[in-house]
């Protein structure tokens, strides 16, 4: 199926389709009133799964035997030195704050990345949304025809609740496309492949299957879901519910021109490299282009526990180029002070190299970094000890980092969301102390 | 499907009786010990609703009955002939006899093995660098639950197996003989492991003895009664695999017992521990048998209040969606039992039969608790965790996917090597894919917008829902004998495993009838089979 075939949305069609949920009358009542909705601000994530080892991207301890073979290089912020890894985001130097003080407790993959992703660890039934879903509550326009919270190429495997929407429901979870497609690149890959790894499947209605024949599946269905969902009430029969509403909605929007990117500019795509990855990227810019609130791009896989420094060079390699892409074309289409991007995984790993010249799991002292979205970039907030086995300044926690994500687009991170054990919950714990210094 | 084979998919749709579901041939012994079990837990099911004033679901109906059962032993949804010969019996004991079938049928061992992976070595399913010995292992699994293996032999048999990883190991690797096979396979739950002490341990406490220890590997268990040292002394059974001195010592001198094969270093750190039980106690170290071999033998002993207490709660959690404990492997002050009496009886009954799992699960299957309608006729029945009415809980890729081969008149010969044709193949994976191996709570499985996608658009439904290429479709449309209301009710039994109310059998042929003409009749019996495969009754275990 190729989504330039979708020839489905015409008037006619959608005028057959029966109350399958208010968004139509929603949407056509704001264009009336001729005003489109204020532009919030929308996060991307870059998550790097696995524990990047963050010594040899963002913290390098060059001349000290914990650092290897990886040296420093300048950037255009005075004070601001990152790997000769990333040249290209070098070059981004004035744009990026490094926050060296991220200390953390959790050294498992499975918590460490449920507790950066909700700001707190698995406990008892208590389900915990993780920030795209909170961030997406906030910001985005329940009558959007896209989703709000879209994870691209995510690997859920370490902890598949840690990138749901917990207690907020099934409303709030993300549209999950290329699942584990970056988990193992090698090399370029072809645009062609990645078009169809990154799309959205199924989007079109099958052949042979009239606009009317569906509209009167969809009426049938929904009356079996709704007695479904009385006889039966809790979160699965919602959850069906709420998926099949959204399907539909993005079926009959022209939102699915978005994940398009086969229609992209050549030189546009190659600047951002031939990756899941760097296209991942692409595609968030596209997406947030469009108003959504909150995506996630995962790259790679960073548990480099053998031959660190091999596994890195191809690993950063990608990285750099994609990321410092997203810098460059948010900034040049004037997005980039709207657009906060995020980068870390869920932990860093040990400064001491280990027997196989590789880095084990560490969460005592690491980096993760943030540009865009107004922040004061240009600068490194924190500091490690000359190992680089302790911090020494600005101690930055999950929660202190997640209430800063918050501070910096507008969200109020005191709010309160009822659980689903029947306890407030607020977006990020009360102990949370925001690093002021990235405020602009 | 070619229109030619429609005619015997007809027949066979329209069967009355089937060879799966006869006459049960007497009781067995295993009938008593199960009947036993199911007296237990509606015992205590019973006393704890009653001092809570919960007011339990009625009874499902035998069709809710059969599928539910079908879909927890067998992995997948009866078929129409199932759920007919089974809704026409009249015997008393046919859910009993029901469930005693389903335990020997092949379907049965593959559906537990899979869980059972998915359950042991999650990781497996996703990581292409241990999935294929995630798939070695499954099958052994699957051999283990079609003799069914006791589970304290299965674990003796994981824990103790010959293995080396790579060059390292006491015992040496020796993968020749009648049960190389065999050996295999077991050596693939190490290699999925790493072959690292640390990781083995994990998951065999994990698994074995429904404790998690993950964390207290870099500091003291947040919850549990288990410091960094403990973790580690744990470890330390499977210490061979990373031994702390090179293998022919320079040190000359009487060695203890083990050398040093029970002994681990702390990463990071220059401690070294011995090995030791979590509850304190240690092996008196004798030559005569390996660390890995007083492991075993401690984790299975009758008096280990952990191996039964997990094996049971573990079993319960897959025909609930819950465990009695739950998370399974998360014990502690901070999480207790639901019903700790209940969860010590059905250890207790686990062990007393000689960890036969059939008994367990004919037991479980017929306890009144498994039998309640999953429809909530009271607020008192809302927290699952009473058991008071059955939840609605998520199924498995495989689950899915023979449930729909099951509806659509597709055969799931996944074990005939001649089946595996191009289609089946896609298919499959397709389902995998998409539904996954449900990683998450199943009572509190989500639909993704893809997975709704995928069911409304993608081409297995498109096929199996159009006139001109569905099996079970066509024959039920082309059938000459059938009267709108038979289709529909057809229709029903395929997606659904039980026939419509009379609302809808009214409401539903009306419909196929006003549609006029016979092509446009069929085009409303395929809407109507399409809304039953995506419907919440089909996608869903209730």
């Amino acid at each position: 199926m190729s989504l330039s075939r979708r020839g489905f949305l015409h008037a006619g069609a959608v005028s057959t389709t029966v109350s399958l949920s208010g968004w139509m009358g929603r949407l056509a009542a704001a264009e009336a009133a001729g005003k489109s909705p204020k532009r919030t601000k929308s996060v991307i994530l870059i998550w790097l799964n696995g524990g990047p080892s963050t010594i040899d991207l963002w913290d390098v301890k060059a001349g000290h035997d914990n650092g290897g073979p990886t040296t420093e290089i300048r950037t255009p912020a005075e004070g601001l030195r990152i790997s000769h890894l990333l040249p290209k985001l070098a070059a981004h130097g004035k744009d990026l704050a490094v926050l060296r003080g991220m200390s953390t407790k959790e050294g498992d993959h499975g918590r460490a990345t449920y507790q950066m992703r909700t700001g707190q660890l698995p406990f008892g039934a208590l389900q915990y949304p993780s920030l795209g879903a909170l961030v997406s509550k906030e910001l985005g326009d329940p009558t959007a025809e896209t989703p709000n919270f879209i994870s691209v190429a995510p690997q859920r495997f370490f902890n598949l609740d840690a990138y749901g929407p917990g207690f907020l429901g099934p409303k709030y979870a993300p549209l999950v496309i290329g699942e584990n497609r970056s988990f193992n690149e090698r090399g370029p890959v072809e645009y062609k492949a990645i078009d169809d790894g990154l799309k959205v499947d199924n989007l079109a209605r099958a052949d042979g299957v009239t606009a009317d024949q569906a509209a009167g599946r969809l009426e049938m269905l929904r009356k079996m879901q709704d007695e479904f969902a009385a006889a039966r009430p809790g979160a699965v029969a919602a959850g069906h519910l709420s998926a099949y509403d959204r399907s539909t909605r993005l079926m009959q929007s022209d939102a699915a021109k978005t994940f398009d990117l086969s229609t992209e500019d050549a030189k546009e795509r190659e600047k951002y490299g031939k990756s899941f990855f760097g296209q991942g990227c692409l595609l968030a810019r596209r997406l947030v282009e469009k108003g959504v609130p909150f995506v996630e791009v995962n790259h790679g896989f960073w548990d480099t526990h053998n031959q660190n420094f091999d596994a890195l060079k191809p690993l950063a390699a990608t990285l750099d180029q994609g990321f410092a892409a997203l810098l460059a074309d948010l900034k040049q289409r004037g997005l980039l002070d709207t657009t906060l991007v995020v980068c870390l995984g869920e932990f860093g790993r040990t400064p001491k190299i280990n027997a196989g010249n590789g880095r084990d799991h560490y969460p005592n002292a690491w980096s993760a970094v943030l540009a865009g979205g107004g922040t004061k970039g240009g600068q490194a907030v924190g500091k490690t000890s000359a190992d680089g086995t302790t911090v020494e300044d600005r101690p930055v926690s999950s929660i202190d980092l997640l209430a800063t994500v918050c501070k910096i687009i507008g969200v109020d991170s005191d709010k309160q969301n009822m659980s689903n054990i029947g306890r407030p919950i607020r977006i990020v714990d009360r102990a949370a102390k925001p690093v002021t210094e990235v405020f602009a | 499907m070619p229109r030619r084979h429609a005619f015997p998919t007809a027949l066979a749709l329209l069967a009355l009786a089937s060879p799966a579901f006869g006459q049960l041939s007497g009781l067995d012994d295993s009938a008593e010990k199960a009947a036993k079990v199911a007296a237990l837990i509606d015992k205590h099911l019973e006393r704890s609703w009653k001092a809570d004033g919960v007011r339990p679901a009625p009874a499902a109906d035998d069709a809710e009955y059969l599928r539910r059962v079908s879909l927890d032993v067998i992995g997948r949804t009866p078929r129409v002939a199932e759920v007919r010969a089974f809704l026409a019996d009249s015997s008393p004991d046919k859910r009993a006899a029901a469930v005693a079938r389903l335990v020997q049928m092949p379907a049965h061992a593959g559906h537990f093995a899979n869980q059972t992976r998915v359950d042991w070595l999650p990781g497996t399913l996703t990581d292409f660098r241990t999935m294929f010995q995630g798939n070695q292992f499954e099958t052994w699994l699957r051999t283990q639950y079609a003799r069914n293996t006791p589970a304290d032999e299965v674990a003796r048999k994981l824990v103790t197996a010959a293995v080396a990883v790579g060059q390292r190991g006491r015992t040496p690797a020796n993968y020749e003989g009648p049960d190389a096979d065999e050996k295999l396979s077991v050596a693939a739950y190490y290699q999925a492991n790493d072959g690292k002490p640390e990781t083995i341990a994990s998951t065999v406490s994990r698994t074995f003895l429904g404790v998690k220890v993950e964390c207290a590997q870099c500091h003291d268990h947040p919850f549990a009664p288990y410091t960094r040292d403990q973790f580690w002394q744990f470890a330390a059974f499977f210490g061979e695999f990373t031994p702390l001195s090179p293998t022919s010592p320079s040190f000359v001198g009487p060695l203890p017992p083990q050398a040093d094969f029970n002994q681990i270093s702390i990463p990071n750190t220059v401690k070294s521990v011995t090995a030791a039980f979590f509850d304190g106690t240690a092996p008196t170290w004798t030559l005569a048998k390996t660390p890995r071999d007083e492991l075993a033998a401690w984790m299975t002993d009758r008096k280990n209040p952990y191996f039964a207490r997990n094996a049971a709660n573990r079993l319960w959690a897959q025909f609930f969606g819950l465990g009695l404990i739950d998370p399974v492997d998360e014990p502690g002050p901070e999480n207790p039992p639901s019903h700790p009496e209940l969860l010590d009886g059905l250890a207790a009954a686990y062990a007393d039969c000689g960890f036969d799992t059939r008994v367990m699960v004919r037991g479980i299957a017929a306890s009144r608790a498994y039998g309640l309608s999953s429809r909530q006729t009271h607020a008192t029945q809302a927290n699952p965790r009473r058991h008071a009415r059955m939840s609605v809980r998520g199924l498995t890729g495989p689950q899915i996917y023979a449930s729909f081969l099951a509806a659509t008149g597709g055969k799931d010969r996944s074990v005939q090597n001649d089946y595996y044709t191009d289609e089946f193949r896609a298919n499959k994976g397709l389902f995998n894919a998409m539904f996954g191996q449900a990683i998450g709570k199943p009572t509190e499985s989500q639909t993704s917008i893809l997975q709704s996608l995928m069911m409304m658009n993608g081409k297995p439904v498109a096929r199996q829902t159009s006139v001109k290429d569905s099996d079970t479709l066509a024959a039920v449309c082309d059938a000459p004998f059938l009267t709108t209301e038979k289709r529909v009710e057809t229709l029903f039994l395929a997606a659904l495993g039980r026939p419509p109310t009379a609302d809808e059998r009214e409401r539903f042929a009306s419909s196929v009838d006003r549609a006029g003409k016979p092509d446009a009749k069929n085009e409303a019996l395929a809407d109507l089979f399409w809304v039953l495969l995506n419907s919440p009754e089909f996608l869903f275990n209730r």
